[in-house]
């Protein structure tokens, strides 16, 4: 990933300069070890603040919502693909979109990174596609990035965005034959009160922060379904009820278009386990109606449309 | 907060032998599983009494909403019951509608919601045998499964 | 001021003893988290951290409190209280950054004409026993805003970890009845009391994050309508982490959660971060895009509060640069502003 910098900037330059763009959006160096920040340029000369590495985790498809500026962005696989979810649903203007495609390697879990070094405070961090170089107060550790990426980058399909206008890079095989449902299967093995509980035990942190929600980008609505009040479906407090129909429904709502890009689980400040919720959603959209979101921008949303033999097993 | 109050959750009802009996809403599309019901009724074929009825213009009328909120406020299950695909009077609603209860129910039922107590059925206004058999087949799973807790909201 | 010391080993014995006499309150491990719950043993509480992914506001104002229920009954309505736990309150292992929070919570919740009851009785009960940071996180700028990583705002008892025992500094009479001829505490040696004022030295050195501050809040005066805002929401995606995890944020929303015959009126955190903060009832919303709810976070907190209080409503305490998910850091906000 770190090759491209240079490509990044000259292309993102070019787009600027030519003024068939008004913004790029991308990632710039975090003021934190191992992380990144989204980055709006619009004058050429700040270009050097676009960075490219394992720490680029956030789905920057986010920022195209409500924009009238025609946009360069930057994008990974997920994030191309979350940007054709919102373009089917008629949210992005692609014609007034640069998708600047990224091959990815994958992004760095943080929290598993944190975890690995037990309390003790990383000072400096240098992440490559190969090696995290981690220093804090007297240690120095070197991780084999490969084993802390996120989770949703150890099973992607997608490496090279479906869609894009520009690839900067080479364009990248798939992560691994394994479909990433391993969690959720097994979760499925178990039986419903084993699940009740060790999802009670999972969301039981949670603060009702809506940090999962507001990271998403297929999360647009105005109006969220929990903020409603005429009438207010669901409570807001963490009871634990309410909070579990939050991020249930939440799931339900992205059915056939959560890409599985990981943001809401990383964003997640109570280290809540998320995708073992929105990963459900993603097989039911496979298991049930054969779609995988944001591969094609012809797409009709899953829950929007029908099929005469739509599998009605469950029907009495 | 209690969540048995009138109007908005089941009262508890008990058989007359102080047994606990489930409490059930059920969903009826008014073209077809609401005529069915009444022809049940017409027909003077017994159903067990445990549901209460709230009619509705169409399945698809049936928000994921109704169904999660009657969980929450304590009733045992939920019955949702429509028309034949192809045969619903709004032409599609149901077919819209089919997907969404899917998807609803493998989720409810991932994070441990007992099969068995958010149940679909497609009945026709022609079928009121079908609808008394329907009821009764409902009432047995949710009585087996016992009262509702995991997602009653206590307050 | 009186100083005693406990053994390492002693605390867990010690919170065995408190928990008989009043409820304590620890750091504990809360799935991959730590967090301040009620303890009912000194095994359950973790004391190896640098400190607690929620500030302890969440033990004094927590993310939801039932205000009352009514339910209407026959030809009346019946009315009671929220449901509240009473009995005195031992809060153990607070940073002086958080126990400095608590100190301006309270000056919120109290000042004016209209107390907060709700809060200050909890308050009233509460004791603080606080832990000194040995070392500070590269997050950390206590002493920025204000205060100090051995800073004793706000405590009854201030512990230093010395090694092999704590340093009990005893710094009021709350916190005396706490240990009060208790078992596990000796007398400190002049030794212990010089080894802790080292250690305290070493640990306000070693900040690195260290913001000019002063004349801040003029500054801000000057820039309402200033360019930087457009800049600095940019990244700002509206969730409210940063709000939740602030030791010294406090706004609430009120809601009524009702069933046809009875209702439960619930305050609930609530952040200046989410569009619906200001929505009024007729649509029109006076902070209607992320900017001008940055502008108010920031204002707030750094210029409005103190021009008040005469202190920031920040203490430095970095759960916000450590949370933010797309790493809005407040500290480049600080210096951005005082830079121009």
């Amino acid at each position: 990933m770190g090759g491209n910098e240079e490509k990044i900037r000259e292309v993102a330059g070019r787009l600027l300069r030519d003024g068939e763009v008004n913004l790029i959006i991308g990632h710039e160096r975090g003021t934190l070890p191992l992380r990144s920040s989204p980055c709006f340029v619009t004058d050429p000369e700040d270009l050097d603040r676009l960075i490219w590495d394992p720490t680029c985790d956030i789905n920057l498809a986010k920022y195209l919502h409500g924009r009238d500026e025609r946009v360069g962005i930057l994008a990974k696989g997920c994030d191309a693909r979350s940007i054709v979810v919102c373009a089917s649903e008629g949210q992005v203007e692609m014609d007034r979109v640069v998708i600047l495609g990224l091959p990815c390697h994958g992004v760095i879990n943080r929290k598993n990174i944190e975890s690995e070094i037990a309390g003790r405070e990383i000072l400096e961090a240098i992440v490559t596609d190969e090696i995290i170089t981690l220093k804090g107060e007297g240690f120095e550790e070197v991780l084999p990035t490969e084993t802390f990426l996120d989770d949703s980058c150890m099973s992607c399909r997608h490496r090279t965005p479906p869609v894009y206008d520009v690839l900067i890079g080479e364009p990248l095989p798939e992560a691994s034959e394994d479909d990433g449902y391993a969690e959720v299967n097994e979760l499925e093995s178990k039986s419903a009160e084993e699940r009740w509980d060790h999802f009670v035990d999972e969301i039981s942190n949670c603060i009702r922060c809506y940090s999962c929600r507001d990271v998403c980008p297929m999360c647009y609505c105005k109006e969220c379904f929990v903020d409603e009040t005429m009438p207010a479906w669901f409570g807001k407090t963490n009871e634990i009820t309410d909070t579990m129909i939050y991020h249930v429904v939440r799931a339900i709502h992205l059915t056939g278009r959560c890409v599985d890009c990981g943001a809401c689980s990383r964003a997640c400040p109570m280290h809540i386990n998320l995708r073992a919720l929105t990963k459900k959603a993603e097989k039911i959209a496979r298991d049930r109606f054969n779609f995988e979101a944001g591969i094609s921008l012809e797409d009709t949303p899953v829950l929007g449309t029908f099929k005469q033999d739509d599998s009605e097993e469950f029907i009495i | 907060m209690n969540a048995e109050v009138k109007g908005s959750g089941p009262e508890e009802e008990t058989s007359s032998e102080g047994r606990w009996e489930p409490r059930i809403i059920a969903f009826l599309c008014n073209w077809c599983s609401y005529a069915g019901a009444d022809l049940a009724g017409i027909s003077r074929l017994q159903y067990p009494p445990n549901i209460r009825v709230v009619r509705v213009p169409c399945s698809s009328r049936v928000s994921p909403y109704f169904i999660i909120k009657s969980l929450q406020r304590g009733w045992d299950g939920v019955l949702v019951s429509g028309c034949h695909p192809g045969d619903c009077h709004y032409i599609s609603g149901n077919l819209v509608a089919r997907r969404r209860f899917a998807v609803l129910k493998d989720m409810l039922e991932y994070i441990g919601v007992e099969p068995g107590r958010v149940n679909f059925s497609w009945v026709s206004a022609a079928e009121g045998d079908k609808f008394s058999k329907v009821v009764r087949e409902v009432v047995n799973r949710v009585r087996a499964l016992g009262p509702a807790e995991r997602l009653v909201k206590v307050g | 001021m009186k100083h005693m010391t406990i053994a390492k080993d002693g605390i867990r014995d010690f919170i065995d003893r408190l928990v008989k006499r009043c409820r304590v309150i620890a750091p504990v491990e809360s799935g991959k988290i730590l967090r301040f719950r009620e303890v009912s043993s000194g095994e359950e509480a973790c004391f190896d951290f640098h400190n607690t992914k929620l500030s302890p506001k969440e033990i004094l104002f927590p993310q939801n409190e039932v205000l009352f229920k009514y339910s209407k009954g026959r030809g009346a309505i019946e009315a009671e209280a929220g449901p509240s736990k009473n009995g005195e309150w031992v809060i153990f292992g607070i940073r002086p950054c958080d126990a400095r929070g608590i100190t301006l919570t309270d000056l919120f919740f109290s000042s004016g004409e209209h107390k907060d009851l709700l809060y200050l009785e909890k308050r009233g009960r509460s004791a603080l026993v606080g832990f000194a940071c040995i070392h500070p996180l590269n997050t950390c700028f206590c002493t920025s805003t204000g205060g100090n990583p051995f800073g004793r705002e706000g405590m009854d008892l201030l512990l230093v970890d010395l090694g092999e025992r704590y340093l009990v500094e005893v710094l009021t009479e709350r916190g005396e009845r706490l240990i009060e001829a208790d078992r596990g505490l000796k007398d400190a040696s002049e030794v212990d009391v010089d080894t802790a004022n080292k250690l305290s030295r070493v640990a306000e050195k070693s900040l690195r994050t260290r913001l000019q501050m002063e004349g801040l809040s003029e500054k801000l005066d000057g820039m309402f309508e200033d360019p930087l805002w457009d800049r600095v929401h940019q990244k700002c995606v509206g969730c409210g982490v940063c709000t939740f995890v602030c030791p010294t944020c406090w706004c609430f929303d009120v809601v009524d959660e009702e069933t046809a015959d009875s209702s439960s009126r619930i305050r609930l955190w609530d952040t200046c971060q989410f569009p619906l903060f200001t929505l009024q009832g007729s649509g029109f919303n006076p902070r209607p895009t992320g900017k001008e709810r940055m502008r108010q976070r920031v204002m707030h907190k750094l210029n409005y509060f103190f021009r008040e209080h005469r202190a920031f409503a920040c203490v430095g305490c970095g759960r916000c640069v450590r949370e933010c998910p797309v790493n809005l850091d407040i500290r480049e906000i600080i210096r951005t502003i005082m830079s121009e």
